[in-house]
């Protein structure tokens, strides 16, 4: 090749995205694809990986393992749940942690998972670490699904600025073949398939340098292993757990119960003032049509429907407002999160003033309005 | 701490130099921006950024200027990395607690101490905590320079922290600045770094300063720690405060979340640097900003939906389904939605759908929804101005006006808000605990030497004798525990009574019998005040605004003493223009009440005799007095109000005594638009109160006191620099043998400072006229507080009054004693009150012209309460 010709072409290479997001939207491919509900990055940095895959709505655990605490610390509060996660819990559960480690110790925290990613990581490990790996991940860990990512030395001549390797805690780079072998045997010796491709295209006419970045994906080509072939494998833990995280999920009874009374006694209240103020201002609502949006008014058209049983009329008795449980029940945000009437009472009981046949919702309304 | 490290404080202003932010709504509220011309699609709008940034990134709210009128160049797009170690968040560094300004220093009657004597002793503690530091302690503050010269911060980070062996573990850097609990060998050390490319980078490390444990930067690096710790503990960050989001209050009949937090701050105080640590509340909505507009949209219907959408919606914060920032609705963007585009930093147009969706697996149902503007003042990362926000992903926090106005949704939050001493001092104990028992949290204190005092402190402040109150003739003792003379001064005649000849009583057909029963009530009260009262000029009017202010414009007469209007509906327009018309136009004292209040037989009395009393000190009378010392004494109160619904006024109240003893003022306010100084119009208040005062008493008073509220935190500065000397200066121009003694104090209200008395082995709130001017005052100042009010429920709020200027000569015992006083002299409530009265009156009367009237009322009124 012509020196000139490689010197010009070295200022060029760019990619667009960067390189690092190309390895990131290439994992997050691969997870809307299998849809794992358990995955792993080993080697996670500053975790950016993970705080992209938290967004992933079929992982519900979600672990990184780093050999430097310090560089995970900086930013692992980033995992953490966000307010909003407290004040709308969603319906599936989360979570996150972090330990502490190295790659070439087993530790029970790292079994049982779908997808274990490995990316930019085999190139830090010192030799007898590298020889190591394999069993932890593919022996131990056996994950369905390993991805392993690695830069491909015969880029290099492409990258400006690149003398021997692209950072200075390489321990080394591999060309396509010396991934590949490596690949392909530690797919052959713990029964995987490998299949390998890349991202970092190179330009045109350069073809034969191959991706920028190589990957390997790795998938098990026996079946799931049992409760009863991970109890075999006694290990301590030696991992550290820097960070966990539990996001809120109305999984936990304590985020639905919460959320269902904050939903039924809002209906209730809602019911109630119309309830109330029917008498007064009748004349005022008639024409409410919406350009706005059709779907806005959908909970007064809905209540019009409501009449329909005489048992769901929400009632007016002295100082009191009734509004039967039932109504409450058939509005659909109450429906979805409880699914049966019997859980709606159950995790309403005690919380909220029924009733004495324990069929209506019961507020009083003596003292209301009272002040101001 | 040059540059940019700092706490986190307001942005600074723009344009005016405005000094002060009214208590009463720290909102800005606005009307909707109405662009100039519809703006170009497929341009504009910017997603917010990811979410790489730890911390959230709230504004303050109550912010004017905010908007830029421009509407922005193009898109930019996000990125936002903002881990500056060391910066809290936040941009530019503001003085927050106003360390800088030392005002002790020049006042030499206060050098040697600043504290009063009267009173019994009572024994005090605090939320204040001791600050324990190695006794050598120190702060080494380096300069970071690179060669060749580094751009991003990140990677000036990584290059020096490549050297942790030499630098330590601990350390804080901002970016240029790196600070170490530890001293380097060298005082210039260099250090050899390698960047990804291959690029050798030589950085050397330059020592600047050393900084004692008392200097300005090291406090703002106490706050900086310690907020690191609250972090650590898992607390969230929202605006300026830390939360905890485990144990939320849920309020599901009003949809509300109330967080328990704590807010911090490290200062040097008195003898020590201490902690303040107090309880926070947030109160956030279990709803998003869609469903939010939903429901207004249901209330509302169709016609008044997008207005009513701007006014509750505009200037409150939200928080988003996919970062941790906080973000301040400036505008709603009607034509757009969803599915429009916004460019990216690389050039390519894409959806917001879409950018969610990839982004973060987000996906929009609604995709009619409008988009909500937010505009970033600062930069972040690469973004600055407008970034549109989904509704759908956002929700709101904090209360919107309307709900402030919601008794019952007041009451259902207080139960929860409002913690009782015990509860409160044991909130804060656990916030200590969690520090104490948090290893990490442990780790870092000891990295940087520090250690905190885990009791509160402990001291002895002083409570001063009750006032008597007299009232023509007689005189009367308040009981100290309720602060309250109520049933005290029932019987009494005032010391003024102004008779009510002539007056309009206008009232709706529907109010008829609520009129007579209100009329029938106020002549059984108001002989036993001296008050004569005439039958009034009964006229009926329909229930329209246009009714009520023809009425007004036929009936009232050059005899007419006050106007009293019955209104069947708290609805804010007809109030409004009846006192718009009442205070300029025909300038004659009113009384506007709802027909509701009058409604219930069981407290019509107890209604009455306070109209009577309103009327009476509308109408030029005075109710009561309290013995004040000094003579020849002119009081001010100026207090302001930020007007953001028409336009961006600043209003400020300004009330000045006329008499010797205190009983009768005089009011006018500044309506100071854009880009006006609002000390000017002060200055011109101030000539012509003085005015006032020598044509009432024959002379020019002999000294004068100001007490000035509406100062925000970090604004002493401007005040010392600029006020006073106007205030000087105006006093020079009345003659050039005129010299007063001028003493001017900033009265706070909202201060992190908490007292609780320990009385038989529990802690109860102080009595009223406790007095602390020790241990939790600052060096610096002339300062002390004190807890006047009583509270029925929750904790007392002491005041902060910090005098600033005092030429007077007085004892500190006697400014305090003085101040005490004036907080029993407000005459729409016969108890003491939070502030002295000329302040609560200047806050009146500037939240008056800023709600209803919006420009100066007509000056014949100026000797009257008009606007109690």
């Amino acid at each position: 090749m012509d020196k000139n010709f490689q010197e010009e072409f070295t200022q060029i290479i760019k990619f667009k995205p960067p390189l690092y997001k190309q390895r990131h939207q290439f994992v997050k491919d691969l997870v809307e694809k299998y849809k794992p509900k358990k995955v792993a990055d080993l080697g996670c940095a500053d975790c950016s990986l993970l705080r992209m895959l938290k967004f992933c709505s079929c992982i519900e655990v979600l672990a990184g393992l780093d050999i430097c605490a310090n560089v995970m610390k900086e930013k692992m509060h980033t995992l953490s749940p966000l307010p909003l996660d407290y004040l709308q819990p969603s319906e599936r559960s989360l979570t996150v942690t972090l330990h502490h480690g190295s790659v070439a110790h087993k530790d029970p925290c790292m079994l049982g998972f779908d997808l274990v990613t490995c990316i930019e990581l085999i190139e830090h490990l010192e030799e007898p670490e590298l020889k190591k790996f394999p069993e932890v991940v593919f022996g131990f860990m056996a994950p369905s699904i390993v991805v392993i990512s690695t830069p491909n030395s015969e880029f290099n001549p492409l990258l400006p600025g690149v003398m021997l390797y692209r950072h200075p805690d390489h321990k080394f780079e591999w060309n396509q073949a010396q991934f590949q072998s490596w690949a392909l045997e530690t797919a052959r010796c713990y029964d995987y398939s490998v299949e390998f491709t890349g991202v970092g295209h190179p330009p045109t006419g350069m073809e034969k340098a191959g991706f920028c970045t190589q990957i390997g994906v790795f998938i098990r080509k026996y079946p799931q292993t049992g409760a009863s072939v991970q109890s075999e494998k006694p290990t301590e833990a030696v991992y550290e757990t820097v960070f966990k995280a539990v996001y809120p999920s109305l999984k936990d009874e304590k985020y639905l119960q919460n959320a269902v009374i904050g939903e039924v006694i809002f209906t209730a209240q809602i019911i109630k003032h119309r309830l109330m103020s029917k008498h007064e201002e009748y004349g005022d609502d008639p024409e409410r049509k919406s350009k706005f949006q059709p779907s806005m008014d959908c909970f007064s058209d809905y209540l019009g429907k409501l009449v329909v049983e005489k048992n769901m009329e929400p009632f007016v008795s002295g100082n009191e407002v009734y509004i039967p449980l039932a109504t409450i029940f058939s509005f659909p945000k109450v429906n979805r999160l409880c699914g049966t009437f019997e859980k709606l009472c159950k995790l309403i009981a005690g919380k909220v003033t029924l009733s004495s046949d324990g069929s209506a919702i019961m507020f009083n309304i003596e003292h209301e309005n009272e002040e101001n | 701490m040059t540059g940019r490290a700092r706490a986190r404080g307001r942005p600074p202003r723009q344009g005016s130099a405005l000094p002060a932010v009214g208590d009463a709504p720290l909102r800005g509220r606005r009307q909707p921006q109405q662009p100039q011309q519809p703006p170009q699609p497929q341009q504009l709008h910017v997603p917010p950024p990811q979410s790489e940034e730890p911390g959230g990134h709230g504004r303050l709210r109550g912010f004017e200027s905010v908007l830029q009128e421009r509407r922005p160049e193009g898109l930019q797009v996000s990125s936002g990395l903002q881990d500056l170690s060391l910066r809290d968040r936040g941009g530019r560094r503001r003085d927050f607690h106003d360390l800088g300004v030392n005002t002790r220093q020049a006042m030499v009657h206060v050098q040697e101490s600043k504290t009063g004597f009267s009173g019994r002793m009572i024994k005090l503690t605090t939320n204040h905590f001791r600050l324990t530091s190695r006794p050598q302690w120190a702060l080494y503050q380096y300069h970071v320079g690179y060669s060749p010269e580094m751009e991003a911060r990140r990677l000036r980070s990584a290059l020096l922290f490549q050297h942790e062996e030499h630098i330590g573990k601990t350390h804080a850097f901002d970016g240029s600045i790196l600070f170490l609990p530890k001293k380097l060998e060298n005082k210039v050390t260099e250090l050899f770094s390698r960047t990804r490319n291959g690029e050798d980078v030589k950085i050397t490390v330059t020592l600047t300063n050393e900084l004692p444990p008392t200097s300005p930067t090291c406090l703002q690096f106490y706050n900086i720690i310690f907020r690191r710790l609250l972090k650590m503990l898992n607390l969230q960050q929202i605006g300026r405060n830390y939360y905890n989001p485990s144990d939320p209050v849920s309020i599901p009949n009003h949809r509300l979340m109330v967080w328990l937090g704590f807010t911090s701050s490290i200062l040097q105080y008195e003898e020590n640097i201490m902690l303040c640590a107090d309880v926070s509340h947030k109160v956030l909505r279990g709803e998003t900003v869609l469903d939010t507009m939903h429901s207004l949209h249901s209330q509302v219907g169709e016609e008044r939906f997008r207005d009513t959408c701007a006014k509750e919606l505009i200037g409150l914060i939200v928080l988003t389904k996919y970062n941790n920032r906080t973000y301040r609705i400036d505008d709603i963007d009607w034509d757009n939605n969803p599915k429009g585009t916004f460019r990216k930093s690389d050039g390519s147009e894409m959806s917001f759908v879409e950018y969610y969706k990839k982004q973060y697996n987000i996906e929009i149902s609604d995709w009619m929804q409008p988009v909500l503007i937010s505009q970033m003042k600062r930069k972040r990362g690469n973004i600055q101005g407008p970034v549109a926000l989904i509704p759908e992903l956002c929700s709101l926090t904090g209360l919107t006006d309307k709900m402030r106005n919601d008794f019952n949704m007041m009451k259902d939050l207080a139960i929860h808000t409002r913690l009782p001493p015990e509860q409160r001092q044991r909130e804060i104990g656990r916030l200590l605990n969690y520090i104490q028992k948090d290893d990490n949290v442990q780790k870092e204190l000891r990295n940087w030497g520090l250690s905190f005092d885990y009791k509160s402190v402990s001291f002895t402040g002083r409570v001063v004798q009750g006032e008597k109150i007299f009232q023509s003739g007689n005189m009367f003792d308040y009981n100290p525990q309720f602060a309250d003379w109520t049933k005290e001064m029932r019987g009494v005649p005032l010391i003024r009574a102004v008779p009510v000849d002539s007056w309009l009583l206008i009232y709706t057909r529907r109010n008829y019998d609520v009129a007579n029963t209100l009329l029938q009530s106020l002549f059984k009260v108001t002989p036993s005040m001296g008050i004569r009262m005439n039958k009034p000029n009964m006229i009926e009017v329909d229930d329209r605004t246009e009714a009520y202010l023809r009425v007004l414009q036929q009936r009232i007469t050059p005899d007419t003493n006050i106007v009293f209007c019955i209104l069947s509906s708290s609805r804010k327009d007809k109030y409004d223009a009846i006192k718009k018309y009442l205070c300029t136009d025909c300038p004659i004292p009113s009384q506007c009440v709802l027909a509701r209040t009058l409604s219930k037989p069981q407290t019509i009395m107890t209604v009455a005799t306070k109209i009577a009393l309103q009327m009476n000190c509308k109408m030029g009378g005075e109710l009561w007095s309290v013995e004040i010392p000094l003579k020849q004494v002119m009081i001010v109160g100026i207090d302001c109000y930020h007007d953001t619904v028409s336009g961006k006024q600043s209003i400020a109240g300004f009330v000045a005594s006329l008499n010797q003893t205190v009983t009768r003022w005089f009011s006018r306010c500044v309506v100071q638009s854009r880009g006006q100084e609002l000390v000017d119009g002060i200055k011109a208040c101030l000539q012509t109160a003085l005015r006032n005062w020598s044509k009432w008493n024959k002379c020019l008073p002999s000294r004068i006191f100001v007490y000035r509220d509406g100062v925000g935190d970090g604004q002493l500065n401007t005040l010392v620099n600029y006020e006073v000397p106007q205030f000087l200066d105006c006093l020079k121009s009345i003659g050039t043998d005129y010299s007063p003694r001028l003493t001017v104090i900033v009265v706070k209200k909202r201060v992190g400072a908490r007292f609780f008395a320990d009385i038989g082995g529990g802690l109860k709130n102080p009595p009223p006229g406790t007095v602390v001017d020790t241990v939790v005052t600052r060096p610096e100042w002339y300062d002390f507080f004190i807890v006047s009010q009583t509270v029925k429920n929750g904790c007392v709020a002491p005041t902060h009054y910090n005098v600033i200027y005092d030429t007077s000569q007085l004892k500190p015992d006697h400014v305090q004693r003085l101040t005490y006083k004036l907080c029993h002299m407000y005459y729409n409530w016969s108890g003491i009150i939070r502030v002295p009265a000329p302040c609560q009156y200047a806050h009146k009367l500037a939240f008056l012209v800023g709600q209803s009237i919006h420009r100066e009322p007509n000056l014949m009124l100026s000797d009257r309460l008009y606007y109690l």
